[in-house]
């Protein structure tokens, strides 16, 4: 991962909201960053924090209310149905579920085939070939699956499935929204493997969204942590573990459950978490961790911080570190 | 260590429209009076039909319980008459379910589930003439021992209105009103964040500390079980494989499924994720033969296939079914 390559995603000042009956949800609020070419970004939240917003407005199922959101330089802050088709080929996503997100009417050959037909990157002749490499490169034997319906698999090879159909098109950006949080942990250590190789072969950028940190310790070269629809904090993966800013990091990685004491020495010292998150349809005023601050200040409830650079890429947006340049 | 409950040689079968399910075969446990105990195990190994077993709410046919024995204090419970067995439920053992919307009943609301445990548990328990005031007090403070903001107000919501942490911790407290001794824990924090998780966890075992309750968790998350438990007990396709205090199998694990899975955890020490278990959990209808984790087992040897392991002793409260640990 070369640290002068390219930023092939930006997202600037995006803001996406939903009109409900109890009121306007700010899911994803005034939030920016930008993916490299070939790296793993991390995106880490709770439930309701706004992650899956995120890579839907990226892939094109939402429309951003707000702000801009641009691919290998041309704006992409449109839905789905008025994208270039070359650009729709060159995005995909692997959803969480891969249970609801394979239709359970059709073959694995069918369900692969779709968005080769659609993209006619292959001929006719050729879909079949295609289809049998796809299903090699997600380690399922082709002759064993291509008939099989989605039904008849695991879970695990449900998802591989998931991989296959997002690689069909040679993309060169794979959002993955939870694509292991439904499985067992050996399943999902097979999974991880396969798409680490296959990052490594295909050189492909991951947007990799979990609520999991220590996976993402493993996986993903820079993490970014969302909390009601805003970052809260962003760190190359390294630095992010080793000097968390962030009161509500440090709170979400003191709560991570381990299975060693080598773990326990890398947590911060324990802040008891309490509260729960509120609703993201009345934020509280101010800063929107405040209710559950351990830190919490004067200023927390009134305004809200902006973002500071406390050092090379590692950004936080806290009273606590407002107007501290370089630590 | 006097034990409280004691499961011996249990199978339990289902009858399908193929044959019959072979789940169970053969599970041993003893959960001591006071003591916390866990049980690990992947999805389908038979954890949660274990639980149910010793609570006799397995559906039976298509379940039946084809051999061995729970003793509760000595006594039967699969030879016990259903009013007996209601009178335990009622007063002496409980459960915490995995999905708390599904374990609480839409159309009373909360304060109406909890006031009906705790006028039949105190009932069982030889307190009969308790007024309705008594009751009420009695729900809002085993409430607010959970932790639960505003206990009062919750009381008259129905189960919909409230979060995900708020309805398990109205599980929690239902069952821990009607627990006199032993409180099973079915996957409690499974569908909650990791903040949300801490808390309960911390809570949950406060208050089996506090009343001196014996509590068996279940779940298939390793560090989850690692914070909470003093002996532990790892499941692989209804079998018990292995089990130590909890500080020793996590220093020490001997079994090689236990080996594998704890390989697999992402750790956060960042040392990358091993490779997983190769093939997938058995089918039931026709489980392999001998060592039912022989066929994924990276040091299978032909006695493997042939006949069962027993539990071997290897240390101070540690067995392991493996033939490699016999002497």
């Amino acid at each position: 991962m070369n640290p002068l390559s390219e930023e092939i995603l930006t997202v600037e000042n995006l803001k996406k909201f939903f009109v409900t009956k109890q009121g306007t949800v700010r899911a994803v609020d005034n939030i920016s960053f930008s993916i490299k070419e070939g790296e793993t970004c991390g995106l880490v939240g709770e439930s309701g924090s706004g992650k899956t917003t995120v890579a839907h407005t990226i892939v094109g199922i939402y429309e951003p209310t707000e702000g801009r959101v641009s691919f290998k330089g041309q704006s992409i802050s449109k839905v789905f149905s008025q994208r270039p088709k070359n650009l729709k080929k060159d995005i995909r996503i692997v959803f969480q579920d891969p249970g609801s997100s394979l239709n359970p009417r059709r073959s694995i050959k069918q369900i692969l085939e779709v968005p080769i037909t659609v993209h006619r990157t292959y001929s006719n002749k050729d879909r079949l070939g295609r289809v049998m490499e796809l299903l090699t490169m997600v380690e399922l034997p082709p002759e064993e699956y291509l008939y099989k319906s989605p039904q008849a698999i695991g879970g695990g090879e449900k998802q591989m499935v998931a991989i296959a159909r997002a690689l069909a098109t040679n993309p060169s950006f794979v959002v993955l929204d939870e694509p292991t949080s439904a499985l067992d942990v050996s399943v999902q250590a097979k999974i991880i493997n396969l798409l680490m190789h296959l990052q490594k072969n295909l050189n492909l950028t991951y947007l990799f969204i979990t609520h999991d940190l220590s996976l993402m310790r493993n996986i993903a070269s820079r993490v970014a942590i969302m909390y009601l629809g805003k970052i809260c904090e962003v760190a190359s993966t390294v630095d992010f573990f080793q000097n968390p800013f962030h009161p509500y990091t440090k709170m979400l990685l003191s709560s991570i459950p381990t299975v060693s004491d080598d773990e326990e020495d890398l947590k911060p010292q324990e802040v008891i978490s309490r509260g729960e998150i509120p609703s993201p349809v009345n934020v509280p005023p101010g800063c929107s961790f405040h209710l559950r601050c351990p830190e919490k200040m004067e200023i927390c409830s009134q305004v809200d911080p902006t973002m500071v650079n406390i050092r090379e890429g590692h950004v936080v947006r806290c009273h606590l570190w407002q107007g501290t340049g370089n630590v | 260590m006097i034990p409280l409950l004691e499961i011996r040689d249990l199978h339990v079968r289902f009858k399908i429209f193929e044959g019959e399910l072979k789940v169970l075969n053969g599970v041993d446990m003893v959960i001591g009076e006071g003591e916390k105990v866990g049980l690990v195990g992947e999805t389908g190994c038979g954890k949660t039909t274990t639980m149910k077993s010793v609570l006799h709410v397995l559906p039976i046919p298509p379940a039946k319980i084809s051999g061995g024995e729970i003793l509760y204090r000595g006594k039967d419970i699969l030879k016990m008459k259903p009013g007996e067995i209601r009178r335990l439920r009622k007063g002496e053992m409980s459960a915490i379910f995995q999905d708390p919307l599904a374990a609480l009943n839409p159309v009373f609301t909360v304060g109406h589930q909890l006031r009906d445990v705790i006028k039949y548990s105190l009932i069982t328990q030889g307190r009969e003439n308790l007024s309705k005031e008594e009751i009420s007090a009695q729900s809002i403070t085993v409430l607010k021992e959970t932790g639960m903001p505003d206990s009062e107000r919750i009381l008259s919501n129905y189960p919909i209105q409230l979060s995900g942490g708020m309805r398990q911790r109205v599980c929690i407290s239902e069952a821990l009103s009607a627990a006199a001794k032993l409180l099973m824990a079915d996957e409690p924090t499974t569908n909650l964040d990791v903040t949300i998780q801490a808390q309960i966890l911390r809570q949950l075992n406060e208050l089996v500390e506090k009343r001196r309750i014996s509590i068996l968790l279940i779940s298939h998350s390793l560090g989850v079980v690692r914070k909470v438990t003093e002996r532990v007990y790892i499941m692989y396709a209804g079998n018990v494989v292995e089990t130590a205090r909890t500080k020793d199998l996590f220093a020490d694990p001997l079994h090689p499924y236990t080996k594998a899975l704890l390989k697999s955890v992402p750790k956060l020490t960042g040392e990358g994720i091993s490779q997983g278990i190769r093939g997938r959990i058995p089918n039931y209808l026709n489980p392999p033969s001998g060592c039912r984790f022989h066929p994924r087992c990276d040091h299978a040897m032909p006695m493997c296939e042939g006949e069962r392991p027993a539990a071997f002793i290897v240390g101070d409260n540690h067995t392991v079914a493996c033939f490699l640990y016999k002497r």
